[in-house]
């Protein structure tokens, strides 16, 4: 049985000898060790303050810290202040919306008197 | 011991489904108000808190994911999953009007003079911007694609110039649709062909437009150092809805812009 790695599933699929097979020989061996993953330009310090031309230094590795705060509050407030305001606002607007919707709605739905 | 023993992700209750299928409400009831009152007060307002959701919404997934690390192998699989289904629910949409269109224009009726295009249209030229169009989105294809592989061999100035060059063809099209948009001899009354042509098209632009919206997200995302070279799912999911509305196109301009004419 031959296998081979779907992209699509992320698994081995099995597959036909036809998928293995090189008419010119053997492939060369292939380094089994895991190929470096490569987050951005290659730095060689945090503190190396080449500047990048684009929009800046990597906050990536300080906002996990920052979101993997273990203080029990939910993902979408998590930021604190404008968080809070952002999700307010949104209720306020959704849900002030829906009762003047229903209010819309209930004229609408009254018939004209002729 | 209070951590999960598994690799799935158990999200944490939040407000934005809720405030999703509200402003869905207001949108509609807006629709509603503004065709037959003429008050768009609902509808800004729908639309308003349907933005307003999204950007939370999606703002959270990027944090659950990129700063969080949710996404496991496993997550990430359902995502996938998830992403085909959305852009197979989106083909079934527009099969919807490629049915109606075949069915007008294969048996036209005596009401339009038996013939297709019907008596009275002057379909656009196929040779002209719609073919110019056609060209643009598959470049932007190409360009995708040289940004995926800029993307996942580490390099990261080419991934941004070829994410930019796909975008900017994505505003071209848009550019280039409206102007023939505002210069048609036909508009969408003119008939079952003024109908079939700009809902057809129309819902394609609009398309369009979500997915640049889409791709420029992901050039945000790729500028802040969010994609490593071996997970980038947001932008894997980017191209597919962009490969997908490359195709729709092709299929516009074969049946309607081109046999259609």
């Amino acid at each position: 049985m031959y296998y081979k790695f779907s992209g699509f599933t992320q698994k081995l699929a099995g597959t036909w000898a036809s998928d293995a097979y090189i008419p010119q020989g053997l492939k060369p061996v292939v380094s089994t060790e895991a190929p470096p993953i490569i987050f951005a330009t290659p730095t060689k310090l945090a503190s190396d303050s080449t500047a990048y031309d684009y929009a800046g230094k990597n906050k990536v590795p300080e906002l996990q810290k920052f979101f993997q705060k273990s203080d029990g509050v939910p993902i979408h407030l998590k930021r604190g202040l404008p968080d809070q305001m952002l999700y307010r606002t949104t209720m306020a607007l959704t849900v002030g919306g829906t009762i003047y919707c229903l209010i819309a709605l209930y004229m609408a739905s009254q018939p004209k008197n002729k | 011991m209070t951590h999960q023993t598994h690799a799935y992700h158990m999200v944490n209750p939040s407000p934005w489904p809720l405030t999703g299928a509200l402003s869905a409400l207001l949108m509609t009831s807006g629709l509603t108000m503004w065709f037959h009152f003429n008050s768009s007060t609902l509808l800004i307002l729908g639309l308003l808190t349907n933005s307003l959701t999204m950007y939370q919404w999606w703002r959270d997934v990027v944090r659950e994911s990129t700063f969080q690390g949710h996404h496991t192998a496993v997550v990430q699989t359902g995502l996938r999953y998830g992403m085909i289904l959305f852009i197979l629910s989106e083909v079934l949409f527009f099969a919807g009007f490629f049915w109606a269109f075949y069915h007008s224009s294969l048996a036209p009726t005596p009401n339009l003079g038996g013939y297709w295009p019907p008596a009275g249209i002057n379909p656009l030229n196929p040779m002209e911007v719609p073919l110019l169009n056609t060209l643009v989105l598959l470049a932007s294809g190409v360009s995708i694609t040289w940004a995926h592989h800029s993307l996942m061999e580490g390099n990261r100035k080419h991934s941004l110039q070829a994410l930019l060059i796909t975008i900017s063809l994505g505003i071209y099209f848009t550019l280039l649709q409206t102007s023939e948009y505002l210069e048609a001899p036909f508009t969408i009354s003119d008939g079952i062909y003024g109908s079939t042509f700009f809902v057809a098209t129309g819902f394609h632009g609009l398309h369009v437009m979500i997915g640049s919206t889409f791709l420029t997200i992901c050039l945000l995302r790729q500028l802040k150092f969010h994609f490593t070279s071996k997970h980038h799912f947001g932008f894997e999911a980017a191209a597919w809805y962009w490969h997908f509305v490359d195709v729709v196109w092709l299929f516009l301009y074969i049946s309607i812009y081109w046999w259609g004419s």
